[in-house]
């Protein structure tokens, strides 16, 4: 039966997000929009090479300058481009440029590290999996043996908003504002670098501009401004510029990935051996890869390497580990499917480990129009059309948060979460949740989140924060509706408010009816106030978020060039709210996955270390253009399931589903990103160098 | 950033006097030298604004000539029907540059005389052969987007869209300043290499100005074909702009030398010949012949031959593979 495209969602709501106003006209304020009086500034000294000295720096030239309060620096030796060794506090942004062009540090810069491909351990050397034997034996008894090694590149977080605090320290309390995924982190941070105690420290962070996993708790700003404003008892901010936001915080490792499975004839995968490398920062690790994920594997035996670079460190991206894993394994998938003689459709359902997922595949592939799709290499013409597919899941188990309610005597009903929206539209999702459950218009209802007065919520990481609120919110909306209900019960003098039902805006019961606003002034007090930390009615687990994509691209042969025409994106996410703040993160995932997998990249010069590409002209993001016809499907309408994850799934199946798709047009795999046009002309000429 | 005095010239003749007294910095657009300010490559003292002067921003047909004046935008450009019709290769060159905002200010004159968008130059980190060091990067380093014709010592590739077409279209500039007055130089003889001149892309003296560029006669036909990474805000991999004037065909490639290159191979298979898909295939691997690449931008070889064999084929009007 044909599938219906339908993005209805469960709760009716159709609107744009809450904020689009203020977004729009740019009346929204940012981290980056509060300027306190008599502020201070301040900003790292910074390191311009990989493993480096310093040999000299004109300390007081830089301190001459005028308005320039406090020049130190802190270390001499640096191990990444962007590593901070002191800082300098101004009066002025551009007393603060003046003095570290003053500086005119001198460094002697060591050979640095660079590839990932050049430090690893070799292969053959790593320490083997404790169930390597097994593995081998697995192998050895299996029809069929396919390997292959795969990479991919440093992705920067290059969050529009760049990491930012201004801190107000008062003695005794402090006023604050940060760029953060979790107020409630920054704040107990700041606390602690303040010496206060957290509810001394009121903090904000409104409106966020993108964080991707890269701005949790204070960081390195937050503590400079803190530092500098406790000392000096005036407001202070620091701001990254675009080159310190490209350096120093943070990006998705760069991996290699080597896979070798055994099969057996008719398509079933039975185990192998998997060895993963991430590049991590000169120290320490995180360079983790999500290989073997979502298919079934049967028996493999892991190993994995942090590899250290002088480059900045890694953070939690967007899925830390996923898509570059996707990128892998779907290669992979569709390598074998080759082998064995099958539809590389098919060979998925075949070793699918969600009957879920299945039914989507089914679906994707009809969207998408797989039936049209030619055996690799052999559409006609230069320019090549393919088709391709990714998957994913996401899974969360509910957690702690509160989400308050007020329901005033004029009828204003506020909702209070001191969680942040960081782009996602999580204030609409939680307005709509609650409007909705009450039966209340839009226009009663006043949102405010991003404040650490407000009822904590998580931190936004790991896609758990809708996940974690929706169901408190439902609560305490619940909560909220029974006892303006029960005051008109009481007012009616009916014995209690079973029979009454709250329908657009009215209270209606058996034979007479009463609007919510006039319902309202029944209340005796200022307000009824809700606090809901536990679930209500829609915490029943969902599946999880299931996610499948199909990509059909046009490669031009003889330039190397990718197109992609088009991207259905089915995503599962439990309970569906909002249409359009779901349709909004499925798109930007895709974006983002697809200016992943084309164009972004993380460049250091092999000689000094220093990132080259440290903008956003020459760090290329797919912009306008590049952008291909995205049909994002809501999958099916789940009423008795929680609201579920949306935040991550997206992102990770897009790399693998176009990389797919450029192999099944070329007639060759090309398994490393980005998958710019000269790596698809060399591949295209090795495979001719073949034939 | 360092702090500078900003001035904005109402006047020519004044804008003139100022800039050859030689103690400003010139902004037109200022797309370029903002970024040279903010990333310290450059620190003035003066900042001499002359995006005021509207008797520069004029497009303008005469009876031997097509005249442009170097305030004239990107964007005006690509309003321009009459270069739509008669110069294609230099009004699609223009009207594809860069992204919709950035050509409402960008000028001519500007994307002319931009330095290079080399990455090791872009960084004041990077002490380059161009900025007065000892080293040119691209030669051991990250060089998949540098010169693969006419590099050495310095490998930059000339960053300009709209040249190569101003070159293929047999076009002029003419140059003023307070000292000299005006004079007026053949476009392809506008540009230096690095051999000849390490530390500027072009002949202009201190205190000269391009006042305008010209065209002699519009070309029986001309195209230009880009290739880029991305469709959106990229500079070109390869860029070819290719015209039929009276006595034969002109050739000119950008992003591939430190100057506009005019492929003399090319230009010598092809004569005044018409274009057939053989002939452009034939003219095509003429242009890639003198090539010689480094060691991450071989494919750029490649993509020479496909863009002159393309341009030929579009300025002929034959069918151009294309996504759609």
């Amino acid at each position: 039966m044909s599938y219906r495209n339908d993005n209805r969602v469960a709760l009716e709501n159709d609107e744009p997000r809450l904020e689009i106003r203020e977004k729009v006209t740019g009346s929204a304020k940012y981290t980056t929009d509060y300027y306190l009086p008599n502020m201070l500034w301040a900003c790292y000294i910074r390191c311009d090479f990989g493993d480096a000295r310093l040999r000299s720096a004109d300390v007081e030239s830089a301190r001459s300058i005028h308005d320039v309060l406090e020049v130190e620096l802190e270390k001499k030796s640096a191990r990444y481009h962007g590593d901070r060794i002191g800082y300098i506090c101004a009066e002025s942004r551009q007393a603060l440029e003046q003095a570290i062009a003053a500086l005119k540090m001198k460094f002697a810069a060591s050979w640095p590290r660079t590839m990932l491909e050049e430090e690893r351990t070799a292969l053959e050397d790593l320490e083997p999996a404790e169930n390597d034997v097994q593995a081998e034996n697995v192998i050895d008894t299996c029809d069929l043996v396919v390997q292959g090694e795969f990479q991919t590149q440093v992705q920067t977080h290059c969050c529009l908003e760049p990491h930012s605090c201004v801190v107000h320290f008062r003695g005794d309390s402090a006023v604050a504002y940060g760029s953060t995924q979790s107020n409630v982190a920054f704040r107990d941070d700041l606390a602690r670098e303040l010496g206060l105690r957290p509810d001394q420290v009121e903090f904000h962070c409104e409106h966020v501009g993108g964080g991707f996993g890269s701005k949790f708790g204070m960081d390195n700003e937050g503590r400079l401004a803190a530092q500098i404003s406790k000392k000096y008892q005036r407001p202070c901010r620091v701001v990254c510029n675009r080159k310190e936001e490209m350096l120093d915080t943070g990006n998705r490792p760069g991996s290699l990935q080597h896979m070798r499975i055994g099969l057996t004839r008719d398509g079933k995968i039975r185990g192998g051996k998997i060895a993963t490398w991430g590049s991590v920062g000169p120290t320490g690790g995180g360079g983790g890869v999500s290989n073997p994920s979502r298919y079934d594997f049967g028996t493999i035996a892991k190993v994995h390497q942090d590899v250290h670079i002088d480059g900045g460190f890694p953070r939690a991206m967007r899925a830390p580990g996923h898509p570059q894993a996707m990128f892998a394994i779907e290669l992979m998938m569709d390598q074998m499917a080759v082998e064995v003689n099958m539809d590389p459709l098919e060979f998925r359902q075949l070793n699918e480990t969600s009957e879920l997922r299945k039914e989507m595949l089914r679906v994707g592939a009809e969207q998408i129009g797989w039936s049209e799709r030619q055996p690799n290499g052999l559409s006609p013409g230069p320019i090549k059309r393919g088709f391709g597919i990714g998957v994913a899941d996401w899974g969360n188990r509910p957690g702690t948060a509160a989400i308050g309610v007020n329901v005033y005597r004029n009828g204003t009903v506020e909702v209070l979460s001191g969680a942040q929206d960081i782009g996602t539209g999580y204030r609409t999702m939680i307005g709509d949740v609650v409007r909705t459950y009450m039966g209340l218009p839009r226009n009663a209802l006043v949102v405010k989140v991003g404040s650490s007065d407000l009822p904590p919520g998580p931190a936004s990481g790991g896609s758990v924060t809708s996940r974690f609120t929706a169901p408190k919110a439902f609560l305490a909306a619940e909560k909220a509706r029974n006892r303006i209900l029960e005051l008109v019960a009481k007012e009616w003098k009916l014995n209690d408010a079973s029979g009454l039902n709250l329908e657009d805006g009215r209270i209606i019961g058996q034979d007479q009816s009463i609007q919510w606003k006039d319902a309202c002034q029944l209340m005796t007090g200022d307000r009824i106030a809700i606090l809901s930390d536990e679930d209500g009615a829609f915490g029943k687990d969902p599946t999880g978020s299931e996610a499948v994509q199909f990509a059909e691209v046009a490669v031009d042969v003889e330039t190397g060039i990718i197109h992609v025409k088009k991207i259905v994106a089915l995503q599962n996410v439990g309970l569906p709210v909002n249409r359009n703040t779901i349709e909004n993160q499925i798109c930007g995932a895709v974006i983002q996955g697809l200016s992943f997998c084309l164009f972004e990249e993380r460049v250091l010069n092999n000689q000094t270390g220093t990132m080259v590409n440290a903008n956003m002209d020459m760090y290329k993001i797919a912009g306008p253009v590049d952008v291909p016809e995205i049909v994002p499907i809501i999958w099916r309408e789940q009423r008795e399931v929680a609201v579920n994850s949306l935040g991550e799934p997206p992102v990770v199946p897009v790399p693998g589903a176009i990389a797919t798709a450029v192999a099944n047009a070329i007639g060759v795999q090309v398994r490393s990103m980005p998958l710019t046009p000269r790596k698809i002309l060399t591949a295209l000429s090795e495979k001719e160098a073949k034939s | 950033m360092n702090s500078f005095d900003y001035h904005v010239a109402e006047e020519l003749s004044a804008a003139l006097a100022e800039y050859g007294a030689g103690q400003a910095t010139l902004k037109a657009g200022g797309m370029d030298v903002l970024d040279l300010i903010k990333e310290r490559l450059i620190e003035p003292e003066v900042v001499l604004s002359i995006d005021r002067l509207d008797q520069l921003r004029y497009i303008r047909e005469e009876q031997e000539a097509v005249r442009i004046g170097s305030l004239t935008t990107l964007a005006d450009i690509g309003r321009s029907e009459l270069l739509a019709r008669k110069f294609n290769a230099f009004h699609s060159a223009a009207a594809h540059a860069a992204t919709p905002q950035i050509r409402e200010r960008a000028t001519v004159g500007g994307n002319l005389c931009q330095r290079p968008r080399c990455w090791f130059f872009r960084n004041r980190e990077l002490h380059c052969l161009k900025k007065g060091g000892a080293t040119c990067f691209a030669v051991e380093g990250e060089n998949r987007y540098h010169a693969i014709f006419g590099g050495g010592p310095c490998y930059i590739v000339h960053p300009s869209n709209i040249a190569p077409a101003l070159i293929a279209l047999d076009g002029s500039i003419t140059i003023a300043s307070v000292e000299s007055g005006n004079r007026e130089v053949k476009a392809e003889d506008f540009f230096v290499l690095p051999e000849d001149s390490l530390y500027a892309e072009n002949i202009l003296k201190e205190g000269e100005i391009i006042l305008e560029i010209s065209f002699p006669m519009a070309p029986l036909r001309s195209a230009t074909i880009e290739l880029r990474e991305k469709q959106s805000f990229d500079w070109p991999l390869v860029l070819a702009s290719v015209a039929r004037l009276k006595k034969g065909w002109h050739v000119c490639l950008g992003a591939v030398a430190p100057i506009p290159w005019i492929s003399q191979s090319a230009m010598d298979v092809l004569g005044n010949k018409e274009i057939t898909l053989e002939l452009a295939t034939v003219a095509g691997e003429a242009a890639a012949i003198d090539a010689d690449p480094l060691e991450e931008n071989e494919y750029k070889v490649q993509l020479v031959k496909v863009a002159v064999r393309r341009a030929l084929m579009a300025a002929a009007g034959l069918e151009v593979p294309s996504w759609n």
